[in-house]
């Protein structure tokens, strides 16, 4: 199976709606792609917060209408902040009977007014057990650095330099949520706590945008990018039905059958796009990958080793950070960014030719993850 | 609207740029004339639509393109309906002041396809202005967006280059003598159509008036910030502003999506009239010793479901600003229930400006500018 169209739209505060940013994502990929949007058999689409943020539901006919008369089977995924990955999988699963499908996540974030965007995105948590007892999504993940913190004695500083990396690496990519803004450690330390530890600088941004993919069973040109695997694992959402508080058992599962499927190791890996929705979850990406030991991660971060130049570069495009988490796009955004750099299409963000790359992509606190290992032909 | 593919006979609700099945551009639609080919008498109220019963429409054009409408008044099947077109001719506005509210208003109008003169003092104080808008609309529109919204400004130093504007929004300080040399200014230069607005947000517009050859044509048009986010316009009508001027600003408000409200020319207008007394009032209740900054910061948001305090509403506006205005009331009403409390004046004197000096009621630490 493989990818042979990538489009997306800038993702930030953005005054277009989301059915015209999902045309936006969908017609950049058909036009990356050697293949029209007539060849398209089937569409998934991925979306986590049309319902409660913009009164839209029945997202797959809302699609249908931006593609006049094609008639096709649509679909949507939601499984919260890993929608889009998951979309992707299933759609693999669907390649045989519909030998060219399109994934599409989208998301619209900003300027809704139905509820507030912290209640909504806390949907994606335990709402009668933990959510009643003020458990917003800061909160959950503040309660997960505060324990890696104390058991690997950590300070904030980890945390401070994933973001400063993540920024860095946005100012790389016109397309990214804080493309234009210029980010320094002392920023980052001064700006204000949210739930302690954590800072707004810890924190990804709400974000409107779209990313599209079109995969097919068959290779279609030499810009395709070859899948070698795809694997989604499942766990508790609650924190409190799970025995670590320091790892997420999701990303371990799917990933170790992604490894098992492929043969490959994290150390064939190139590049990298991990789900940084707060630094903290950064940290336990790389050691729930396989790239280091549990409470290695920030040495891993210190000695270089995933800066742009670095042994296994992760997030290129800013992650989630700083390029931004719309998020229902947010892991075809990642594949965007893999496929980009597979491609040696990244400009000024282009990693020294790379062979391998993996995208983890996460719903909620853990309670979803999505691995995609991908090659360059 | 419908947006269409002549080429594939396809058209889209929403205004997408291309044809996603030929890649060709699409061509806006816009008939005047419909038939109504259905209607419906609704009774049940749902939000936004709260006033039943109300009829829903269904009606088709010409080409066949159709389009859902709701009325109040009951058509019959068959009838034609004429839709107004929306003015496709827009006004060119001038805008006068790179300030905090000159620039967003610019970068506001521009976003809204207003083409726009922003007037600044120099070349170089044009290009930090520039920067401001396109970093405020790059927030929400993608670089080629924005490259492109950013082609309806024009920059000019010289008041000449205000000439062609059909409506002037003056944004400079908030000063008399200041704005009345503008007025003055700026009626010497414009075509006599020109509309003269003033963004003041507690000064008298019949004093502004009086400066120009056009008092029929000036008004007030105060926008609030931050302009993006803020959905009101006081909409300030003087002695001798024409029920026509006071038209025009209306539906240009209405077009920037945001609700006019009328208010005779009075000091403070409604906004800083209900708001400085009530921040002057808590600024009096702490100097009572009555109760802390915090707690009354607090009675005004959890007792009336104020989304801030006065103290930090008074540090956010600047309490130079607070001051200035609550001085005009105090002047103009000759009234001591206007009488500027003493502590925002020492405050002033001490350089605690509010948020934007980093003190004023509340520390603030290191502000990035």
């Amino acid at each position: 199976m493989y990818i042979n169209g990538i489009g997306r739209t800038k993702f930030g505060a953005l005054t277009k709606t989301l059915p015209e940013l999902t045309y936006e994502a969908m017609l950049n990929a058909v036009e990356d792609s050697p293949l029209d949007i007539t060849d398209i058999d089937a569409i998934f689409v991925s979306n986590f917060l049309g319902g409660p943020l913009n009164g839209q539901l029945h997202f797959n006919s809302i699609i249908a209408s931006l593609l006049p008369s094609l008639n096709i089977p649509i679909i949507r995924i939601e499984t919260a902040c890993a929608s889009s990955s998951v979309a992707l999988n299933q759609a693999i699963n669907c390649l045989e009977k519909t030998p060219n499908i399109m994934i599409v996540g989208v998301e619209k974030m900003t300027g809704t007014h139905l509820i507030s965007p912290t209640d909504a995105i806390a949907m994606a948590g335990d709402y009668k057990n933990d959510y009643e007892q003020g458990l917003i999504f800061p909160a959950a993940y503040a309660l997960i650095a505060q324990q890696y913190m104390s058991t690997y004695g950590i300070s904030h500083d980890a945390l401070e330099q994933v973001s400063y990396i993540n920024h860095k690496n946005a100012n790389l990519n016109p397309l990214a949520h804080f493309y234009h803004k210029d980010v320094t450690v002392e920023m980052i330390k001064q700006s204000p706590r949210v739930a302690s530890p954590l800072n707004l600088f810890d924190c990804s941004p709400l974000s409107d945008g779209a990313a599209a993919i079109i995969i097919s069973s068959k290779k279609q040109s030499d810009r395709d990018v070859k899948i070698l695997s795809s694997r989604i694992a499942t766990d508790t959402i609650s924190l409190t039905q799970r025995e670590s508080l320091t790892s997420f058992n999701a990303t371990k599962i799917a990933s170790r059958k992604v490894y098992q499927d492929t043969g490959v190791t994290p150390d064939m890996i190139d590049i990298l796009e991990v789900h940084d929705c707060f630094t903290i979850s950064e940290l336990l990406a790389l050691e729930d990958l396989g790239f280091c030991r549990p409470g290695e991660a920030p040495e891993l971060i210190e000695n270089g080793s995933i800066l742009p130049g670095g042994e296994h570069p992760v997030n290129t495009d800013g992650g989630l950070k700083a390029d931004g988490h719309p998020i229902g796009a947010t892991g075809l955004a990642q594949i965007y960014e893999i496929v980009t750099q597979l491609r040696g299409e990244a400009g000024k963000r282009q990693v020294s030719d790379p062979k391998l790359g993996l995208t983890q992509n996460i719903g909620g606190i853990g309670g979803t993850c999505g691995i995609t290992l991908m090659e360059g032909i | 609207m419908k947006y269409c593919c002549l080429q594939c006979h396809k058209c889209w609700n929403h205004p997408v740029e291309k044809c996603i099945f030929c890649g060709q551009g699409v061509t806006p639609v816009e008939e005047t004339q419909y038939r109504v080919i259905g209607t419906s008498e609704v009774f049940v109220p749902s939000t936004g639509n709260e006033k039943v019963p109300y009829f829903v429409n269904i009606l088709e054009d010409l080409h066949g393109h159709k389009k859902i409408e709701k009325s109040f008044q009951k058509y019959e099947i068959g009838d034609i309906i004429d839709i107004q077109q929306n003015d496709v001719q827009r006004d060119q506005i001038g805008v006068i002041g790179t300030g905090l509210l000159g620039s967003q208003i610019a970068a506001y109008l521009i976003q809204y396809g207003y083409p726009t003169v922003l007037k600044t003092r120099s070349d170089d104080s044009a290009k930090k202005a520039v920067s401001k808008i396109q970093k405020q609309i790059a927030k929400r529109m993608s670089d080629a967006e924005t490259e492109a919204v950013l082609q309806s400004l024009t920059i000019t130093t010289d008041y000449s280059g205000l000439a062609d504007c059909d409506v002037i929004i003056e944004a400079a300080a908030e000063d008399m003598d200041i704005k009345r040399e503008i007025f003055h200014s700026i009626s010497q230069v414009c075509k006599p159509s020109t509309i003269l607005a003033t963004n003041s947000s507690s000064l008298s517009i019949d004093d502004l008036a009086g400066a120009t050859d056009r008092p029929e044509k000036c008004i007030g048009m105060h926008f609030f910030n931050p302009v993006h986010r803020m959905d009101l316009v006081e909409v300030v009508i003087g002695s001798m502003t024409s029920d026509a001027t006071k038209d025009s600003i209306i539906g240009i408000v209405t077009a920037l999506n945001k609700k006019p409200i009328i208010v005779q020319n009075s000091p403070g207008y409604v906004v800083n009239r209900l708001l400085l007394p009530q921040i002057n009032e808590a600024v009096l209740l702490l100097e009572e010793g009555v109760a802390s900054k915090e707690d009354i910061d607090s009675a005004i948001k959890l007792g009336l479901n104020h989304p801030m305090g006065p103290f930090q509403l008074a540090d956010f506006i600047g309490l130079d600003i607070c001051l200035s205005i609550l001085e005009v009331l105090y002047q103009e009403f000759n009234n001591p229930k206007y009488k500027p409390a003493q502590l925002l004046s020492d405050l002033i004197e001490q350089g605690k400006l509010g948020f934007k000096s980093g003190e004023g009621f509340y520390t603030y630490g290191k502000v990035n500018r």
